[in-house]
């Protein structure tokens, strides 16, 4: 008779609505297990709004706010001043926003509580499109990307923008970049973020959506994997703004990547170079990032 | 306060949770715990369940790991040295880098049992108050001892020579396995309860009386007589397994100067490795090429490496006195189309024959056997398994080892001395007819090999029989690296002494070394299914893992991130 030994669920129940290989449910159950049952979400419109149910259901056992798509940040805040009134400075509060409501519609509320310094963590489950609604374009989506407002030939001809550099531009006291899978890295950085309070941290989360890009849904984790090991999303830490570590990359063609995906599926040879290209540059700018750190640390350490 | 100015706080709160959603019902596809066979298992001939072997090794709990290894063969020390490790060839990770070091890692843990004493699990079975003979103590009669006792049955070992081992003991060189490591794992067999009569050669006077006294005799004498060459002067030439005999027995005089030794196997190899240590100065004859020697690739290189020549294509046919030693006349020969055997057969290239002096000739061309009666007769009433053959009747007699098996080697002995003993304990609790199906029920995967822990209907009984392939295999969880290699004597040193030539693997090489195995179709708790599975559904159970189906959506990610193929997808009926 077999025996019990790890039936635990976590701080979730059973019966998401999320699709089969959800990235986004994958990505709450890491984060909850770093960050603990003393955690309070604050949620606007996004996939997840839904995943985690329906009113008057609710799919975690910690408290959930649901926020208006262009304000996670700020209601974080107002729950975090909330907390403080009351005295509790144990709960960790935050925000959990689709990148529809951080690159887009979210930004300015994420920029004003990053400039306030406000204590939340800011968390960006990144699936590089609006999935909720249809897969529609946001400015997360990548080159070369299709979706239903960027179909066909229109096929998304602008790079995604880079969310890591404008909050290292804010200066927050701690930013990450983590990725599903990679169960370790990621509940490092949310144990962290859990830790250095009393400022703003902010953790971009790739979190594939097998719906909206084409793969199996068994594929969820191998595609989410394959981003980190051809350097389209590279693991990394800014601490001040200023201060680069780089925890993974990979040296895999993008085309590893890119090609198993229906959502690039049309792109040409010359396409993928482009995308190589541009990959290369951006991960030689992380690594210059690293190595000035590296350089202003030594120098500050003898003088 | 008016109530226009405080008007009600209306916040719609959550009251119940998904769990009403059976989300298990959007499935189409469910996945299913099912532990596999290992490829390297299968083409094991003892039948070890070598990926549950590295497992254990990798985590450093090297006692279960030992433990797995002695349920399906009481001599891990000794086929840690001897075995031609077919697990090797057959080993998944060949694909991705090189095969895992299976036979290093199997003297490692072997040594670290003798040091660390360790007896063979006894498996408390009941005594069947069954008695069996076993004619001869080579590796087949020890393991059929061994397993007979594990099952209950007592059992009587009785061998010609003066010290117990067969071919192990009398035939492979101290330097390839030390005398001492024999002994103490024979002892450890002893240990079970059988008992060893040495210096009783067993002739059909011993069988005619043992059908009195035993419930079934088991026949495993091996090859005792050296196979001829057919040619002129044969008288002249030695014969390299009595030779080894000797050299086990004390003797250390061999010829002076040039000695040709025949034949391409091991023994060839071995005579020539022995011959060198005394001082000679050995040359193989091999009658075809190089790459048709039926010897170890690694054993040649030694031989080699420590100064053995190697001379091919050429054939003796014939042998002649001459002062101070012997004439040999080679014949040259030439590759020809393969043979019946599918070996590449050599025919004379033209040429005339040459004739050559050396201080001697030895013989190395192996054994067959010594007796009629030393292999079954074609009866009807005989059951013919992989590995044994069992006449059946009044007083059954089981064959086992060399006369009986595909494959001439310890593994196969082994395999084939257990093949009998679980064949006899089903024939003596369940009756004839049940023999071959049970010792069909309790096969390795598609292989021959049969296991102890099958038969037993242990864990191990619950796999699938199929072969997990290297395309089942997640290599992203496996990065390429390098396989371990046991360090070995200079071969300038190692010819001048019967010391052993390869050492063990160093303690965290050998950890590192078990690390690298993909443990194929076995469950080894990393827990990905668990850690991926978007829906929490995957439930860590003591005998492996449950999947919570109300609520699982069959999206597959454990199966994808299952490294080991042991979760796998199956379709829902209708």
């Amino acid at each position: 008779m077999s025996q019990a030994l790890n039936t635990d669920r976590g701080l979730t129940y059973p019966g998401n609505v999320g699709c089969p290989g959800c990235g986004a449910n994958i990505a709450v159950n890491h984060a909850l297990r770093a960050l603990g049952e003393k955690t309070i979400l604050v949620i606007p419109a996004c996939c997840y709004a839904i995943v985690s149910g329906p009113y008057p259901q609710t799919a975690l056992k910690v408290p959930i706010l649901h926020s208006a798509f262009a304000c996670s940040a700020v209601t974080a805040s107002g729950v975090r001043a909330g907390l403080d009134m009351q005295g509790d400075t144990e709960t960790t509060v935050v925000a959990w926003a689709g990148d529809g409501g951080t690159f887009d519609i979210g930004l300015q509320s994420l920029s004003g509580a990053a400039e306030r310094g406000d204590d939340i963590i800011f968390v960006c489950y990144d699936n590089e499109a609006y999935m909720n609604t249809g897969v529609q374009r946001s400015s997360s989506t990548p080159y070369g990307s299709r979706t239903t407002t960027t179909p066909g030939q229109g096929w998304k001809k602008t790079r995604k923008k880079n969310i890591m550099e404008i909050m290292a531009a804010h200066r927050v006291a701690y930013a990450a970049t983590a990725n599903i899978a990679y169960p370790d890295d990621f509940m490092r950085k949310f144990a962290r973020a859990r830790e250095a309070r009393g400022a703003t941290r902010f953790i971009h989360v790739f979190a594939s959506c097998p719906t909206g890009w084409g793969v199996a849904s068994g594929h969820a984790i191998k595609i989410a994997r394959l981003a980190t090991r051809t350097s389209v999303f590279p693991l990394y830490e800014i601490e001040n703004g200023t201060d680069y570590t780089l925890n993974a990359g990979g040296d895999l063609p993008v085309g590893d990547y890119l090609t198993v995906q229906g959502r690039f599926k049309h792109l040409a040879p010359e396409d993928l170079a482009l995308v190589q290209a541009e990959v290369d540059r951006d991960m030689a700018l992380i690594q210059e990032k690293v190595a000035a750190t590296q350089v202003r640390r030594a120098f500050f350490k003898s003088a | 306060m008016s109530a226009w100015s405080r008007p009600p706080l209306l916040f719609p709160v959550s009251h119940t949770t998904t769990e009403a959603n059976r989300t298990g019902a959007w499935r189409f596809a469910r996945p299913v715990f099912r532990p596999k066979t290992a490829p390297c298992a299968a083409a094991c001939p003892a039948g070890i369940d070598i990926a549950r072997v590295e497992m254990f090794a990798a985590r450093g709990r090297l006692h279960e790991a030992w433990q797995t290894i002695a349920r399906e063969n009481p001599l891990p020390a000794v086929c840690g040295r001897v075995c031609f490790h077919p697990c090797e060839a057959a080993c998944n990770r060949a694909q991705l880098d090189a095969p895992i070091a299976i036979n290093a890692l199997e003297r490692y843990l072997g040594d670290a049992a003798l040091a660390a004493g360790t007896p063979l699990a006894s498996f408390d079975a009941p005594d069947l108050g069954r008695k069996v003979a076993i004619a001869g103590a080579g590796p087949a009669g020890l393991a059929a001892a061994c397993f007979l006792a594990r099952l209950g049955v007592s059992v009587e070992i009785f061998e010609a020579a003066a010290e117990p081992g067969g071919v192990l003991r009398w035939g492979i060189p101290a330097y390839r396995l030390p005398k001492a490591v024999l002994a103490r794992e024979i002892e450890r067999i002893l240990a079970l309860g059988v008992g060893l009569h040495c210096n009783r050669a067993v002739d059909q006077a011993f069988l005619a009386e043992a059908a009195g006294r035993f419930d079934a005799v088991i026949i495993g004498v091996g090859f005792s007589a050296p196979v001829r060459l057919h040619i002129p002067g044969e008288d002249r030439v030695a014969d390299g397994l009595d030779f080894l005999r000797r050299v086990q027995t004390g003797q250390t005089e061999a010829p002076r100067g040039e000695v040709a030794v025949i034949g391409g196997g091991n023994t060839a190899i071995d005579v020539a490795r022995t011959l060198l240590r005394l001082g000679a100065r050995p040359v193989i004859v091999y009658r075809r090429r190089r790459r048709d020697m039926p010897a170890f690739i690694h054993e040649i290189a030694a031989a080699e490496a420590e100064g053995v020549r190697i001379e091919t294509l050429l054939a003796p046919v014939g042998v002649a006195a001459d002062a101070g030693g012997v004439r040999l006349t080679l014949q040259p020969m030439r590759p020809d189309q393969p043979g019946g055997d599918g070996r590449v057969r050599a025919v004379p290239a033209g040429q005339a024959p040459t004739v050559r002096h050396f201080a001697a000739v030895f013989s190395g061309i192996g054994a067959e056997v010594g007796a009629f009666w030393h292999r079954p007769a074609d009866e009807a009433e005989t059951l013919r398994l992989s590995h044994c053959a069992l006449r059946l009747g009044q007083h059954p007699i089981a064959y086992v080892g060399d006369p009986v098996t595909p494959a001439n080697s310890v593994a196969d002995a082994i395999g084939s001395g257990k093949q009998a003993a679980l064949a006899l304990h089903t024939l003596f609790t369940e009756g004839p007819r049940a023999v071959a199906r049970a010792l069909q029920d309790c096969r390795v995967g598609p292989g021959p090999a049969v296991s102890l822990e099958i038969y037993q209907g242990a864990e191990r009984a619950g796999r699938a029989s199929r072969t997990v392939a290297f395309a089942d295999i997640n290599t992203d969880y496996f990065p390429v690296a390098a396989r371990r290699h046991p360090s070995a004597l200079p071969p300038g040193r190692a010819a001048a002494t019967f010391d052993e030539t390869l050492e063990a693997l160093a303690p965290g090489e050998a950890l590192a070394e078990a690390g690298r195995c993909f443990n194929c179709g076995v469950c080894n708790d990393c827990d990905n299914c668990r850690i991926f599975c978007p829906d929490q559904t995957v439930q860590a159970v003591r005998d492996g893992r449950r999947i919570d189906l109300d609520y699982c959506k069959g999206c597959g990610v454990c199966t994808v991130e299952c490294p080991r193929a042991v979760l796998e997808m199956e379709e829902e009926s209708a």
